[in-house]
């Protein structure tokens, strides 16, 4: 079946795509919203930790013993006198029950939300010197003005806000980065396995294998307790990165060795090799360009692994320390008096920012999975991943 | 058979080899043990010295790991620094518990997904196919962490599950209602990956002309699905319930911790958390040890589904 496509001249493109020139963008966007969807939340995330600072109201680090673990703050129009303002404001509150953290509204003085309000200083950007934030309350010369919490405060009053922004910072560049450099070890391993073949190919598989099927968080946890364990967070990131890195490599490293050792069988490559390419440069420019879809697409599909695992370091307490915040981090507070307290939607923010963004990295690598095989039946190929099989056929 | 099988043996034995070589390398570098976590201001240094001689910490590594490695040919994984305890007596009953909570989660994530799976592969495109995608979406991409939490506050604030509430006490016996919620929590991952591969595998196999030629001959719906679809569709699913043992090990270090069963998972974390260097890499050879056997099983398991490895 498959060989008839082979010689049909333009599959692909819908018979319903309206082939005029001012459709061409509406056509290229038809079928793809998932992947769509997938770079858009991958992007407001990236977005949200670049502008981390600007967005965050307070510094993630800043305690007010005044306000521990306070629900998060109304934002009002109209004041206790029944009064409706263009402005909206907020009023002080004042703990009434520190068993229970309940907290009072003080009517008596409102406070003005602003855009771009003062705050510490920080460099937007990493370039431009600054103290702007997007919001927060106006502050009058001499005067103290109440926090405002939108997702309400910490233990130690810190806001959960600032803190959830800057931890995305955080964990947005592990988890990334490690799937890079695991993606980058493994297509280098798959490919001199694919591309030698023999026993460097047996010893290498046998070794992804053995390595696929390992409970990876606890030899992660093993490795991370040979080290002490109050590291600062460079050296934590550093660390991180690199286990993950050296146990992570397993599965991008099967798909790209049996990509490899397809492609090598197809005319164009059969006929560089016979024009006296270098092996060098038949893997640059002929195998890994035929094999970069597939690969981009597996390398978003393991990264939701990456980030859960420092997710679940931090939140195990040998991650990120204290005050430093991430995604994982910020769940240690969680317990199970969660409902009582009753905003435990604020709480469990962290776990809705992860599950968003790996959502948005599962989207944009199916569509990119799915992108992968239709170019390859445009090009009459049959889809190039490795069968499913593979693994009988070789025991 | 019995080749895969010693080949398998001989594979896990170098395995074990190597990860027990790697921690007690990487310990030579990072230095520090159980004892400079001790921080008691009433152990002098002589006390700590004369802990760290009875232990034999003080020896060279080289000389430590040999010590080690014959104890443990022998069956005897060592004695636990902080829990004065063999270190052997201490994994077996959070294995069993483990192992436990795991085959628990992985018989609801099959049959849920073998449920809704074959219902979705009969009629793509229906609103169950469509459902199942969403789940399939969302089953993984929601993490463990944020569902054993939410299960965790859930658990306290009903009365009625909390009858079924987390096992904080040591003695939890291993056959216990209480594994019930950390299963559920460890199979919703699973839940996405298996139904992902039943709805495709099923698909598949009933596109295949046996299943004509049976449906041709009469034979009842029910039977076309399970005795001509399951069987060729069993092979896939195979291969991912044996992938998928890893992921489960990992999965239960998190839900176990949360939702407080003690199994091995919760182990390691006190391990790790003592920096009880024996103890951990007890429990890291026994679940990696574990997780092997499974994958054996699951190969073992494909061979007799299909009869067309056995001689391979």
């Amino acid at each position: 079946m498959e060989s008839e496509n082979r010689y049909r001249a333009t599959p692909g493109e819908s018979q319903s795509a309206n082939r005029k020139p001012q459709f061409a963008i509406r056509n290229r966007l038809r079928g793809r919203g998932a992947l769509l969807t997938g770079a858009g939340l991958l992007m407001f995330f990236c977005l949200i930790a670049v502008l981390a600072d600007l967005l965050a109201p307070y510094d993630y680090s800043s305690l007010s013993r005044r306000e521990p673990l306070a629900p998060p703050t109304t934002i009002r129009f109209r004041d206790a006198q029944g009064q409706w303002h263009a402005r909206p404001f907020i009023y002080a509150r004042r703990l009434i029950d520190p068993a229970t953290q309940s907290y009072e509204e003080i009517t008596d003085r409102a406070y003005p939300l602003e855009l771009f309000a003062r705050g510490y200083s920080y460099e937007f950007l990493w370039l431009f010197p600054t103290d702007l934030h997007l919001f927060g309350t106006r502050v009058e010369a001499g005067d103290e003005a109440p926090r405002i919490y939108l997702l309400g405060a910490d233990r130690f009053g810190r806001d959960r806000l600032s803190r959830l922004l800057m931890g995305s910072r955080y964990s947005l560049l592990i988890g990334p980065i490690g799937a890079l450099l695991a993606s980058a070890l493994g297509v280098l391993i798959g490919v001199a396995a694919g591309y030698m073949g023999g026993w460097t190919d047996a010893v290498l598989m046998r070794g992804a294998d053995v390595m696929m099927a390992l409970p990876t968080l606890v030899l992660i946890l093993a490795v991370r307790a040979t080290f002490p364990p109050g590291l600062p967070p460079a050296d934590a990131i550093k660390l991180m990165l690199i286990i993950f890195v050296m146990l992570g490599w397993a599965e991008m490293a099967r798909l790209a060795r049996g990509l490899t050792s397809e492609l090598r069988r197809r005319e164009y490559v059969v006929a560089a090799v016979s024009l006296g390419c270098s092996p060098a440069r038949l893997i640059v420019r002929h195998i890994l360009p035929g094999a970069a879809l597939p690969l981009a697409a597996r390398a978003l599909l393991i990264l939701p692994a990456f980030l859960l695992a420092e997710t679940a370091l931090s939140f195990l307490g040998v991650g990120l320390q204290e005050p430093e915040a991430s995604w994982g981090s910020l769940l240690t507070a969680v317990d199970g008096k969660l409902f009582k307290r009753g905003h435990a939607l604020a709480e469990l923010s962290p776990a809705l920012a992860i599950m968003l963004f790996v959502l948005g990295a599962r989207l944009l690598g199916d569509g990119l999975g799915k992108e992968g095989r239709e170019r390859e039946k445009i090009q009459g190929f049959e889809y190039i991943e490795e069968s499913k099989d593979e693994k009988k056929k070789e025991a | 058979m019995i080749k895969l099988i010693l080949s398998r043996l001989l594979q896990g034995a170098l395995v074990l080899l190597i990860i027990s070589v790697l921690i007690f390398w990487l310990l030579t570098r990072a230095g520090g043990d159980a004892m400079s976590m001790l921080d008691d201001p009433r152990g002098s240094e002589e006390t700590i010295k004369k802990i760290r001689s009875i232990h034999g910490l003080n020896r060279p590594l080289m000389e430590r790991y040999r010590n080690w490695l014959a104890e443990a040919a022998r069956g005897d994984l060592g004695h636990s620094l902080v829990l004065q305890a063999p270190v052997w007596s201490l994994i077996r009953l959070p294995l069993l518990r483990t192992g436990m909570s795991a085959t628990v989660a992985l018989l609801i994530a099959w049959s849920v997904s073998l449920m809704l799976g074959i219902t979705a592969a009969r009629r793509p495109g229906s609103l169950v196919d469509r459902l199942c995608s969403v789940i399939i979406l969302l089953a993984s991409s929601t993490p463990g962490l944020a569902l054993a939490l939410l299960a965790l506050a859930l658990i306290y604030s009903t009365p009625l599950i909390s009858v079924v509430g987390p096992a904080t006490n040591a003695d939890a016996g291993v056959l216990s209602f209480r594994v019930i919620p950390p299963a559920i929590i460890l199979s919703v991952p699973l839940l996405g990956l298996f139904l992902a591969q039943t709805r495709v595998a099923i698909r598949e196999a009933l596109d295949e002309e046996f299943v004509r030629v049976a449906r041709a001959r009469g034979a009842p719906e029910w039977m076309v699905l399970l005795r001509h679809a399951l069987r060729p569709a069993a092979g896939p699913l195979i291969t991912v319930l044996g992938l998928s043992l890893g992921n489960v090990m990992s999965g239960s270090v998190v839900v176990e911790t949360v939702m407080g069963w003690p199994g091995l998972g919760q182990l390691t974390v006190s391990a790790v958390e003592t920096r009880d260097i024996p103890l951990l890499l007890g429990v890291t050879l026994v679940a990696a040890a574990a997780v092997m056997a499974g994958n054996l099983a699951a190969d073992i398991l494909q061979r007799l589904n299909n009869p067309r490895l056995r001689n391979i």
